[in-house]
């Protein structure tokens, strides 16, 4: 049993659904018509450039070249993660995509490994979607933690200072602000982990459903990403709020205002 | 005739933020045992004077000496440890005012203080605050109760340096009395406070009034 394919102009025709969202938005002048057509167009673009690029690695299978297509994802992630958090490039390119990628590797290579028990770890069918949602994953954590970090320290800037002033080094300063921020992030994956089967079937599984498998194998699945997710977020928050921190302070242990973009 | 080292030090100290002086060749010393206090209009930089002492405002030019040695970014971490300093509204952040005082004796340079915990019931009674206040939220205090409770928390670290910045502008009359008796008794206690309250000025050795040209006055 295998998954229907969808025939092209099928799909085209399927786009007169966005009728409804777009009717609604101008009902409601919501100003984001423009905004919302953009995305539609790139998620368009983005994603049949790598249906045919993903074709091309899974027919190739090769270790090399799946290595680099996950390195090409991660510079993505680092450089969205970079734009979303309005950090300077220079300064945070290397500490987070050194967070994403540890983030990343041990609970991919942790599930293709000793989980599938696959003979080759880089094997394109299982490394690259896999990797892809706990990177996805790590992006949105990483994105929501660092945010939250920064612009704690902002608002609270006089119980942070009063801190130093007690005799806190910077990591006791900002202990409490990095637990806060690791909260925020890790939250939205605990509470999908506490509502899944029940309030939606996860994409993992939908997907593992139509390509043909037994649905208690597309629940072991799901259980063993969820983990993947769950790790993955909790290495790369945590590292990334750390590595950033050396790149974000001054000497005297107060936040540098030139490592953001205004 | 042997010279005293000023337990704090500015020379010719220029602050700028944003193209404007904040402070202007500010020079001043404050003497081991000696209360003063600095006065003058708001926004004339007197809290960046105590910003500047602590190393969280780095000067464009001069310098800053504490007991000696200049401010830097090799001493600022060992020199701040000499200091206690009691912010204007201070911010308490979260959990119980207990849980507040405890945390600084969490600090690696604060480890072998957790003994002062003990006069905690003491110096509550001396501020006039209730021991049950201990278990309230800190987002709960008053005004005037995270004033006294900073306050605390500067005695509590056995510090001989105060930086003070308007340490009872949401204190009563009686609370006002309160502190400045007690700030008078701690012994060998070095105090630079911003003020502009009658009371303060009067237990001063010296005032030094900011004023908006640079040129401050000492009296």
């Amino acid at each position: 049993m295998h998954a229907e394919d969808i025939d092209m102009l099928a799909l085209a025709g399927y786009y007169a659904l966005l009728v409804i969202p777009f009717g609604m938005m101008l009902w409601l002048r919501i100003p984001i018509i423009g905004k919302t057509l953009v995305a539609v167009i790139r998620m368009t673009a983005q994603l049949l450039f790598v249906g045919f690029y993903l074709q091309v690695v899974f027919r190739l299978d090769n270790p090399w070249l799946n290595t680099l297509w996950l390195a090409v994802m991660l510079a993505v992630a680092d450089l969205s993660i970079i734009r979303g958090c309005s950090l300077k490039l220079r300064r945070f390119i290397f500490p987070l995509f050194i967070a994403l990628f540890a983030g990343t590797a041990v609970p991919l290579f942790a599930f293709v490994g000793p989980l599938l028990s696959r003979p080759g770890l880089m094997d394109a069918q299982y490394v690259i979607p896999i990797g892809g949602m706990i990177l996805g994953n790590c992006l949105r954590a990483d994105i929501i933690g660092i945010r939250h970090f920064y612009e704690a320290i902002k608002n609270r800037e006089k119980s942070f200072l009063h801190a130093l002033a007690q005799g806190a080094r910077l990591g006791e300063a900002t202990r409490p602000f990095l637990r806060d921020a690791c909260q925020a992030a890790l939250l939205p994956t605990v509470a999908t982990m506490a509502t899944i089967g029940l309030v939606a079937l996860p994409g993992m599984m939908t997907g593992v459903i139509l390509g043909g498998a037994d649905p208690m194998t597309a629940i072991k699945y799901q259980i063993a990403i969820m983990i993947a997710i769950f790790t993955g977020t909790a290495i790369t928050v945590i590292l990334a709020i750390l590595m950033s921190v050396k790149s974000s302070f001054t000497w005297y242990g107060t936040l540098d205002p030139h490592a953001f973009r205004q | 005739m042997t010279v005293m080292t000023p337990a704090i030090e500015m020379k010719d100290v220029l602050v700028r933020f944003q193209g404007k002086t904040v402070l202007n060749r500010f020079s001043m010393q404050l003497f081991p045992g000696e209360k003063v206090v600095l006065t003058g209009d708001s926004g004339l930089g007197k809290s960046t004077v105590l910003r500047c002492i602590l190393g969280f405002v780095v000067p464009d030019e001069g310098r800053i000496c504490i007991q000696g040695q200049e401010l830097s970014t090799g001493t600022v971490w060992t020199l701040r440890r000499l200091l206690a300093y009691v912010p204007q509204e201070p911010e308490l952040g979260n959990g119980t005012l207990e849980e507040w005082f405890k945390a600084p004796f969490s600090y690696r340079a604060n480890l072998g203080l957790r003994k002062n915990l003990d006069r905690l019931p003491e110096l509550l009674q001396s501020f006039a605050l209730p021991r049950d206040l201990l278990r309230k939220e800190v987002s709960t205090l008053s005004g005037g109760e995270k004033q006294r409770a900073a306050l605390i928390a500067a005695f509590l670290l056995d510090r001989k340096m105060f930086l003070l910045d308007e340490p009872t502008s949401a204190l009563d009359r009686n609370n006002t009395n309160n502190v400045l008796e007690f700030l008078s008794k701690v012994p060998d206690a070095s105090i630079l406070a911003v003020s502009h309250e009658r009371t303060f000025l009067e237990i001063a050795d010296r005032i030094i009034e900011l004023c908006p040209a640079g040129e401050d006055h000492a009296r």
